[in-house]
């Protein structure tokens, strides 16, 4: 029995949120039971990710391939269970126990009647369910299909907002989407048809074999599926959809959209990179080169933009822009401490933009103002959703014993590794623009006199997510230990160093 | 240019997918009716389609179904086409969810035009 559910844990992991997301508007009128469903969900999904954790840090066998139906490869789908996969199914059931909590008896506002609150749990279940299985899978095919079911889901969640507003920013992130996965689609029809593979390692061995007779239809692959997960990631220039989106949907559901789907494209781009392209062609290319020099740039420009930013929420999403930035450099520094870096900081950048999301959100709601200039003196009046929020700050910005410090701390000794004194540069920028607009946020809400109004902190679930999630951020910081050794063998494995 | 030509005009499906994908991204990056826009969507997908299940076919090749009694030459990779079915599937829910949100954007905006849209957002917003 514990064999069997050893064994089968990962596809669980994937299947069980998937299958309730269906059942549960089976009993759309008890919304109690609905919210104590997701709950249970959401913790055995948090003990089975922390199992796992432990099993591939502490087992001598992982990583292991599990071979769906019996079909073993490259006839049939495989999924690897390894540490890139630990890692991120960790953060996922990290970030998302809180935000379901953050959730509770608190969606009436923004999402509307019981109904629609219940098809707001289908769709947050759907996308926990399908980022998990974009971390395990290992079948290109596989990865569109969770790519779909991920973007469909993030549409839906933000058009799940009242008001005509969501709509119309839902509109345009589902086009702008749906152009992106077509591109990932034709990406990986170009590197079918060149290798006859779907299998990630089967397609890279033969890829190997066949690049130099037909260098130009690499090329193809290799640009749609770069634009294409651009697109979805919010990669600089293609990222007019995400102001709107993240800062229109409800909050939990803006929490869940900056800090984790995001994420999951650029797992799934890292992939596609490493595993099927690898190191050789990768420099052939120059795409090393273009990752650095498109993530600098997004860094600067999505700080600036954010630092012009007058709504509370918009400003944090143009900050989700910059924060991409980061990823992709990481990306591009091709050494171990840069691929360190780039998952350290998915990580802690999962918790604390999730944690400032449902902070703002929590304010917002209870003051009903959404300018920064209007939040004078919020601070005093709601100590925790404010604390929490610069907490999170700080840690964004980057001061050591908080989270954000080691991932930025890697990517700079990445930088230094690859003897690459600008991105440097542009790092420390980054931060010091990343304190421009976060600190005044701060210092409005705790130094400026307050108007006479009855501000007050949510509802004790609301403030259990947010201290909750703010101990993530702390304890990522002061004990990190298992999230550095996970992501240091998963870059070494990325990078096929023994 | 002979030999190039020649190339082409062997492997015209790729062609026609490519001149299929740039009609659907024009169309969805220049037009501002909601429709068009998803039109083009539909076409880019249907291109991509097109891409994969061309090549899995091959010349003069039978159906995939193995007989054993009379064996055939050259059977065509069932494979990508079986795929498209799910790309298919994934198709049509985008754009039932799309039809969904235009709906719903009529019924608020009163118009199907994404600049008037705009336009009315920045008139509220002034005000």
């Amino acid at each position: 029995m514990t064999a069997g559910l050893k064994t089968n844990l990962p596809v669980f992991i994937v299947v069980i949120p998937m299958f309730v997301a269906f059942m549960l508007p089976t009993f759309a009128r008890r919304i109690k039971w609905i919210e104590g469903t997701v709950a249970a969900v959401k913790l055995l999904g948090l003990a089975a990710a922390a199992w796992l954790a432990h099993m591939v840090l502490y087992e001598k066998d992982f990583p292991v391939k599990y071979i769906m139906g019996g079909w073993p490869a490259p006839w049939g789908i495989e999924l690897v269970i390894g540490n890139l996969a630990a890692l991120f199914i960790l953060t996922i059931a990290i970030v998302s126990l809180p935000v379901a909590l953050f959730a509770r008896d608190n969606l009436e506002k923004e999402v509307g009647p019981k109904q629609r609150i219940a098809r707001f749990y289908v769709l947050y279940l759907l996308l926990i369910g399908a980022l998990a299985g974009m971390a395990i899978t290992n079948d290109l095919f596989n990865v569109f299909v969770l790519v779909e079911v991920v973007t469909l889901s993030c549409c839906g969640l933000v058009s799940s907002r009242k008001g005509h507003g969501a709509a119309k920013a839902a509109f345009n992130y589902l086009i702008l989407a749906t152009l992106g996965s077509a591109l990932v689609l034709g990406g990986i029809g170009f590197i079918y048809i060149l290798t006859g593979h779907l299998n990630m390692e089967f397609a890279s061995a033969e890829l190997g074999r066949v690049w130099q007779s037909s260098p130009h239809t690499v090329w193809m692959a290799l640009s749609f599926l770069f634009v294409g997960f651009g697109v979805k990631a919010a990669l600089f220039p293609l990222h007019v959809w995400l102001p709107d989106a993240h800062s229109m949907a409800p909050s939990p559901a803006s929490a869940l959209l900056s800090g984790l789907a995001i994420k999951g494209y650029i797992i799934s781009f890292m992939k596609i990179l490493y595993v099927i392209f690898g190191h050789t062609l990768m420099q052939e290319y120059g795409i090393y080169r273009i990752l650095i020099l498109i993530g600098m740039v997004a860094i600067i420009i999505g700080s600036l933009s954010a630092l012009l930013q007058k709504r509370l929420k918009r400003r944090l999403a143009f900050s989700t822009v910059a924060q991409v930035g980061y990823l992709f450099l990481g990306l591009g520094l091709a050494n171990k401490e840069g691929l360190m870096g780039t998952l350290l900081y998915l990580v802690s950048h999962a918790v604390i933009k999730s944690l400032l999301f449902l902070a703002a959100g929590a304010v917002i709601s209870a003051t009903g103002k959404e300018n920064i200039r209007d939040l004078a003196g919020v601070g005093r009046k709601m100590p925790i959703a404010m604390g929490t929020f610069t907490i999170a700050s700080l840690s964004l910005i980057g001061l050591p014993l908080l989270s954000g410090f080691i991932g930025k701390w890697h990517l700079v000794l990445g930088s230094l590794g690859a003897g690459d004194i600008l991105s440097v540069t542009v790092i420390i920028i980054g931060s010091i623009l990343c304190a421009a607009y976060l600190l005044p946020i701060i210092r409005i809400a705790y130094f400026e006199p307050a108007p006479e109004a009855d501000w007050q902190d949510p509802g004790l679930p609301q403030k259990a997510a947010l201290i909750l999630l703010a101990a993530g951020v702390v304890l990522l910081g002061v004990l990190p230990g298992p999230f550095i050794e996970l992501a240091g063998r998963a870059a070494a494995e990325l990078l096929l160093i023994q | 240019m002979k030999e190039l030509l020649e190339k082409v005009v062997i492997n015209y499906p790729y062609l026609a997918a490519g001149i299929l994908f740039a009609i659907g991204v024009l169309t969805v990056l220049t037009r501002s009716n909601v429709f068009k826009k998803l039109i083009g969507i539909n076409i880019m997908e249907s291109c991509v389609f097109l891409l994969f299940v061309s090549a899995g076919n091959i010349k003069g090749g039978n159906v995939p179904i193995l007989d054993t009694a009379n064996p055939k030459p050259v059977y065509v990779n069932p494979l990508p086409s079986a795929l498209m079915l799910t790309g298919i599937v994934v198709s049509v829910s985008v754009t039932a969810f799309a039809l969904a949100l235009i709906i719903r954007l009529y019924n608020s905006y009163g118009t199907t035009d994404l600049r008037r849209i705009g336009e009315m957002d920045y008139e509220v917003k002034k005000k």
